[in-house]
């Protein structure tokens, strides 16, 4: 896809953190196909180089790809790493596992530090904050099923059990906090599934295996997929495409298939395994009883299960990506049939292509 | 009300609220990081009043009268003695400090101003450990502990693990002893509550296992084998280890009449008796007397479950519980100020030794100089007991 005017030129220079990612090295290699030529790539000292060499390999003295080491939770890295760059795409992120602190920490700090480094350098036109599906609530929408940019973010994230979720919740803020009281012109970008060669784990909205066997709980419902290459195109635009400050958009691809196919599909690809479906009604009711026993039992269970991440992850939904359409002109360039296909293909050759 | 502060926010801190919160008549008044965000974000989720980023204003604005210092160990000596100085009452994570002297000044202070201290050993409060303790006091083992074994496992791919490993500037890799100061706490802790000198014998034995190596990893030890000796005969071996299999965190102690088996994972605890039966008996008696045990331990647990009492920091709730009723009622603390010393100076010979003997240890290991470190050990147990 054509990008008309963008806010920047070729020859500006461009951070992404993250940038030895999953996402991140798609995001380098997507920002250079689209002619810009200067990007610097921010990773921690103990990240796996090798997809970044190898893009430096294809580009060779026609791109600048500079490597930064350092840690964003230190303000004097981020300080050096912003200098003099247009566009930050910020990815990196910290699961935290079940630490909402180490969660927090890695997401919120971090982009607070990015922040304020491109405050300090004055020369920031756009930050594209890669957030996440985890942060809506998928309840009182507006619309119904339909799950798109109007649905609400989750008010109680704390509660959900999620740490990923919460840290996501306070990411979104602290950038929204930002581009209110500090003029930061800003962008988020909450993606779906993200999959493609070189994720290997079944997403928690098709089921779980927290038990011993894996228990199916998506069913019909439709899965949030985008594939890990289209997913890459909607942050490079975002972080171009003139007119679009403050904005929010979903990212998920077109024809979604249903959790069912997903998982069929993946055991014939990827390995057969056992497991049991549970119906809407019953994983609902578990949901509710778990976290009743939580609460009466003071923690005694984890509140890993409970109705707010039941709305989140496996009520039957609706998506949308009209929006990234329209205002950023993105389209899918990998069909979801032939994402799958690739995806599933990288099973078989044993992770090569991971 | 008891009014409580907290200082440091990260990971370690939410266990702490959680079983803070579950005390009757206490309550988190204020929460301290240096990092703001921490502060907020931890303030947020306990729905703690106020927060700070600096220690003297928390102790000024919010006054509390026990402070929980939960930071990177690094700092526990300075900002316990703060909070001291400031009249409150402290509860220092684990490892209580970097080393001895400074634990020696904390709880030299404490004394003086008679203020109430405490370590999160808090595994020594877990069910099972009580149950133990029961045992012990009773009398079970027929006199004082012959000989004690503590094994200690640790696991690498836990994500807290694998940024050790993957983060060179991680502080874990600031500290003296580096990952064993901060895990080793628990397993020593164990062996010196049962001892009964402030300065056994200890030879140590560290090493970065081969797994580890295979990664590039050179200055992590994961990989410890400690023999302990104190004047009245009481023996200990203490084992750390990153690569046996399965992970266990299990302790042994044996008197002159019966010994005793704490599986702190599983939450079991064994009697082990110490007379034979007779002839064929032996062969089959024992097994149903342990299958009886078993299931005793299965159904203990059950019932506390059920009862709502069996938590994953149901060993920290009891801790902190037990250091409350004793600032308030000002009675000794859970854990007497020798046991905090003894350990942090077991820990401290062990990484003296460790750093000491470095590359040469591992290079005599490796030609068969076990045998020979081993005979000095014993050797060197023999001399002290004459």
């Amino acid at each position: 896809m054509a990008l008309q005017d963008p806010i920047i030129s070729p020859e500006d220079k461009v951070l992404v953190t993250g940038a030895s990612g999953f996402i991140g090295t798609r995001v380098v290699g997507k920002f250079l196909e689209h002619g810009f030529r200067r990007v610097r790539c921010f990773s921690r000292t103990s990240s796996d180089l090798r997809k970044l060499d190898s893009i430096k390999r294809d580009y060779g003295d026609t791109a600048e790809i500079e490597i930064f080491r350092g840690n964003l939770l230190s303000r004097e890295d981020c300080r050096r790493a912003a200098e003099g760059v247009p566009v930050i795409y910020h990815l990196a992120a910290g699961t935290g596992e079940k630490s909402f602190p180490d969660a927090f920490l890695n997401s919120v700090v971090t982009t607070r530090n990015l922040l304020d480094a491109s405050l300090e350098h004055a020369c920031l036109k756009r930050f594209v904050s890669v957030s996440s599906f985890a942060v809506y609530t998928n309840r009182n929408k507006p619309d119904g099923r339909l799950l798109d940019e109007s649905c609400p973010m989750e008010e109680h994230a704390a509660l959900r059990g999620d740490a990923y979720c919460y840290a996501k919740v306070k990411q979104d803020e602290i950038v929204m906090e930002y581009g209110k009281k500090q003029g930061v012109r800003y962008v988020i970008l909450r993606p779906g599934t993200v999959y493609g060669p070189g994720k290997r784990a079944i997403t928690g909205r098709v089921g779980i295996d927290t038990f011993g066997i894996f228990l199916h709980l998506g069913g019909s419902n439709k899965i949030p997929l985008t594939y890990v290459e289209n997913c890459a195109d909607a942050i490079v635009l975002a972080g171009l495409k003139k007119g679009i400050d403050g904005e929010i958009f979903n990212v998920v691809d077109d024809d979604l298939v249903s959790s069912r196919r997903f998982l069929r599909l993946y055991k014939r690809n990827g390995g057969s395994f056992r497991s049991i479906f549970l119906p809407h009604i019953v994983s609902y009711l578990s949901c509710y009883l778990w976290e009743k026993y939580t609460l009466r039992s003071n923690g005694q269970l984890p509140p890993a299960f409970n109705r707010s991440r039941w709305h989140a992850e496996w009520k039957d939904t609706t998506y949308s990506n009209e929006k990234l359409k329209k205002l950023v002109g993105w389209r899918p360039k990998v069909s979801t049939s032939e994402g799958l296909a690739r995806f599933f293909k990288s099973y078989e050759e044993g992770g090569k292509n991971a | 009300m008891l009014k409580v502060g907290i200082v440091g926010c990260g990971k370690i801190a939410d266990s702490h609220a959680w079983a803070i919160q579950s005390i009757k008549g206490c309550e988190i008044v204020g929460a301290c990081d240096a990092e703001a965000l921490m502060a907020r974000q931890f303030s947020e989720r306990f729905q703690v009043r106020q927060f700070f980023t600096d220690v003297g204003e928390m102790l000024r604005e919010a006054r509390p009268d026990v402070v929980h210092v939960l930071t990177p160990p690094q700092s526990h000596y300075s900002i316990a003695r703060q909070c001291m100085e400031g009249g409150c009452h402290v509860y220092v994570e684990k490892p209580f400090t970097i080393v001895t002297e400074e634990a020696e000044e904390l709880l030299g202070l404490a004394t003086q101003k008679n203020l109430k201290v405490t370590v999160g050993h808090d595994a020594q409060f877990s069910h099972a450990t009580r149950d133990l303790r029961r045992l012990v006091q009773e009398g079970y083992l027929g006199g004082p502990p012959v000989h004690m074994e503590s094994y200690y496992g640790y696991e690498f791919g836990s994500i807290y693990g694998n940024a050790i490993v993957r983060d060179k500037q991680h502080w874990v890799r600031r500290l003296p002893g580096k990952l064993l100061q901060n895990v080793i706490s628990h397993g020593i802790a164990r062996i010196a509550e049962f001892l009964c000198d402030q300065k056994p014998l200890v030879i140590a034995h560290g090493f970065v296992s081969p797994s580890l190596k295979s990664v590039g990893e050179e200055e992590i030890v994961d990989e410890l084998r400690v023999i302990i000796a104190d004047q009245r005969g009481t023996t200990a071996y203490f084992t750390f280890s990153s690569q046996m299999r399965p992970t266990i965190n299990q302790f042994r102690i044996f008197g002159c009449q019966n010994g005793i088996f704490l599986d702190e994972t599983q939450q079991a605890v064994i009697k082990l008796r110490g007379h034979r039966y007779k002839s064929y008996a032996e062969q089959f008696i024992p097994h149903a007397n342990f299958s009886r045990q078993y299931i005793g331990n299965f159904f203990r647990n059950v019932s506390r479950f059920v009862a709502k009492d069996f938590h994953m920091e149901g060993g920290k709730k009891c801790l902190i519980d037990s250091f409350y009723c004793a600032v308030i009622s000002k009675t000794p603390e859970p854990i007497p100020h020798n046991q905090i010393l003894l350990t942090s100076w077991i820990m401290g010979e062990i990484f003296k030794q460790i750093s000491r003997k470095g590359a040469s240890c591992e290079a005599d290991s490796v030609r068969g100089g076990e045998i020979s470190t081993r005979t000095h050990a014993f050797a060197s147990i023999d001399r002290l007991q004459k």
